[in-house]
């Protein structure tokens, strides 16, 4: 019975911690969703932007007008990447904004290096990073509070988005211009305010998974390299669906921890660093559009 | 060509270059007048698609340009308004090889196409039973996915999204392009309906001649970036020229048009 709890545990914390995934994921999705590329700057989004915050509350700012004022700050970097980058670049091929994303990656890290310095800062968000006691004691699983935290805001994010993309005006807009940005052009959507809201979008979601990820693990550069783990995730959920970044990315946490607690030893540990990659090749070799990808439609 | 204010576009002697380099119009002029359908007819490469692209200021995306001459619609003289304020000005192109968001619903890429007019929910649904009159077969299919319909759905899918903008201008862009006979013909007779019922004055680029002018009032026979001959719809099918060189009633085999024309100075 022991050992079934146990499993339960450590598969439960796995899902939980995979929200953490999605949420990273669904950032990297929005992008991709808009304008089919993939966007490597999203990990010095989700850096950037947790940094920015975190600064603004030492510059004395509450918590709510630190986390408005990043928004709005991510707003900026989205206008000025679609006015920057995006607009010249307009028609080139998807290769050149995969590369120009690389760059603003770049851009965005020094920039919030050289605004707010390299040292490891602590978030607090107020949220214990240890079990829950009314769940030890009533089901006797070791659940973190931040891990439930996570999953609740994952999930929160995750439905509002979708029904934004479903049911509202720019929700429609934006899955037109997803299909075929030149027949979206041509029936009188704008594509530059489209862009925008994607991109603010994208910041917003950059900042509350840097707020879990820094709340965790400390706001510090590595939560660039983390954001990549992402890869994985959208390689099993598919680049461009939101419900695929969800399940993806609890399928890794789950799939990392179970391996890592019962296949790790014969490996001498550490698994959970490599097993996502290996599954995400597994994917690829057998399905590469990813669970809930759409799928290529093409008219034979 | 003198503007008036019957026509609804006029277009005087535009240049058009891709690149900085690659000139595609050289001197093409031509004027639809207001509640009218006009075809531009011409092989492939002979700049329709560019001229209907100056005409939506959608050349830009292409890195194309107008260089000389000017455009004029409703008005207005047509710059680099970008094509969603000339969506705005009632004017809506229907882009070459249909181009439905796939994976949209059918009824999702004609409400698309109200985008840029501020309407309420009960507004759009009245529209959209306004245009799936016109387009019964679209009505039975507006669940599909739009990137699994028939092309002559696809194209239907396409011309009632642009309607949806409430165009007081069409631009077709080879509507019959792919298609079967009995479709294209059906697709004809809605544009045609269309036009009478709604007013919608239409600028249409095709390389089906015939098709073409038994359903326009006028026609423009452009090659490589010139305008070759103009005239009412039937007399260009009844000219002799027209009939050798686009409508393969030939007797001595294919031709050029300039061959034509030089063998007849000759």
């Amino acid at each position: 019975m022991t050992e079934f709890l146990f499993f339960i545990e450590v598969l439960v914390g796995g899902l939980l911690a995979g929200t953490m995934y999605s949420l990273v994921a669904l950032g990297f999705v929005l992008i991709y969703k808009a304008s089919s590329t993939f966007n490597f700057a999203q990990g010095a989004m989700v850096f950037f932007a947790v940094l920015a915050f975190v600064g603004l509350m030492e510059l004395g700012l509450s918590f709510p007008l630190a986390f408005i004022a990043t928004i709005f700050l991510m707003f900026l970097v989205g206008l000025g990447t679609e006015r920057l980058v995006l607009e010249p670049l307009m028609n080139q091929s998807e290769d050149t904004l995969l590369m120009a994303t690389i760059g603003l990656g770049f851009v965005l890290e020094g920039l919030a290096q050289a605004a707010w310095g390299v040292e490891v800062r602590r978030l607090d968000l107020g949220i214990g990073d240890f079990p829950i006691p009314w769940i030890v004691d009533n089901l006797g699983l070791f659940i973190s509070a931040l891990d439930l935290t996570a999953g609740a805001v994952a999930t929160v994010m995750i439905v509002g988005l979708a029904l934004l993309f479903k049911y509202t005006k720019m929700g429609l807009g934006l899955r037109a211009v997803a299909d075929d940005p030149g027949a979206a052009s041509s029936i009188g959507i704008p594509l530059k305010n489209i862009m925008l809201m994607v991109w603010t979008a994208a910041g917003i979601v950059a900042l509350i998974a840097g707020m879990m990820w820094g709340a965790r693990a400390g706001v510090q550069f590595a939560l660039v390299d983390l954001a990549l783990k992402a890869l994985p995730v959208l390689i099993i959920g598919g680049f461009s669906s939101i419900p695929g970044a969800i399940v993806g990315g609890l399928i890794i946490g789950a799939t990392e921890k179970i391996l890592e607690v019962y296949v790790g030893p014969f490996f001498g540990g550490a698994i959970e660093g490599w097993a996502p990659y290996v599954l995400a090749i597994f994917f690829l070799l057998y399905r590469p559009e990813g669970l809930f990808g759409e799928k290529i439609i093409r008219r034979v | 060509m003198s503007a008036n204010s019957d026509d609804i576009l006029v277009i005087d002697t535009i240049e058009v270059v891709y690149d900085n380099v690659i000139a595609a119009l050289h001197d093409v002029s031509l004027t639809v007048p207001r509640g009218s359908i006009v075809a531009l007819l011409g092989g492939n490469g002979a700049g329709k698609s560019t001229t209907l692209k100056s005409v939506s200021t959608m050349l830009a995306a292409e890195r194309g340009k107008v260089t000389k001459g000017t455009i004029t619609y409703d008005g207005t003289p047509v710059k680099n308004q970008g094509p969603a304020e000339m969506v705005g000005l009632g004017m809506v192109q229907v882009l070459e090889g249909r181009r439905c968001f796939g994976h949209l619903t059918v009824e999702e890429n004609i409400i698309a196409g109200a985008y840029s007019r501020k309407l309420s929910k009960s507004e759009i649904r009245n529209d959209l039973e306004k245009i799936y009159a016109y387009f019964k077969r679209l009505k039975e299919r507006r669940k599909s996915q739009a990137g699994f319909t028939s092309g002559g759905e696809q194209q239907m899918i396409a011309v009632a999204r642009a309607m949806m903008a409430k165009p007081k201008m069409l631009l077709l862009d080879e509507p019959s392009m792919g298609l079967a006979p009995q479709l294209v013909a059906e697709i004809f007779n809605i544009v045609k309906e269309l036009n009478e019922k709604e007013g919608v004055s239409i600028l249409l680029a095709e390389q089906n001649t015939n098709v073409a002018l038994r359903n326009a009032d006028y026609g423009y026979i452009i090659e490589t970036g010139h305008v070759m001959l103009h005239g009412t719809a039937e007399s260009l099918l009844t000219d002799d020229k027209v009939k050798e060189l686009y409508l393969g009633i030939s007797k001595e085999g294919r031709k050029n048009f300039r061959d034509v024309l030089r063998a007849e100075s000759a």
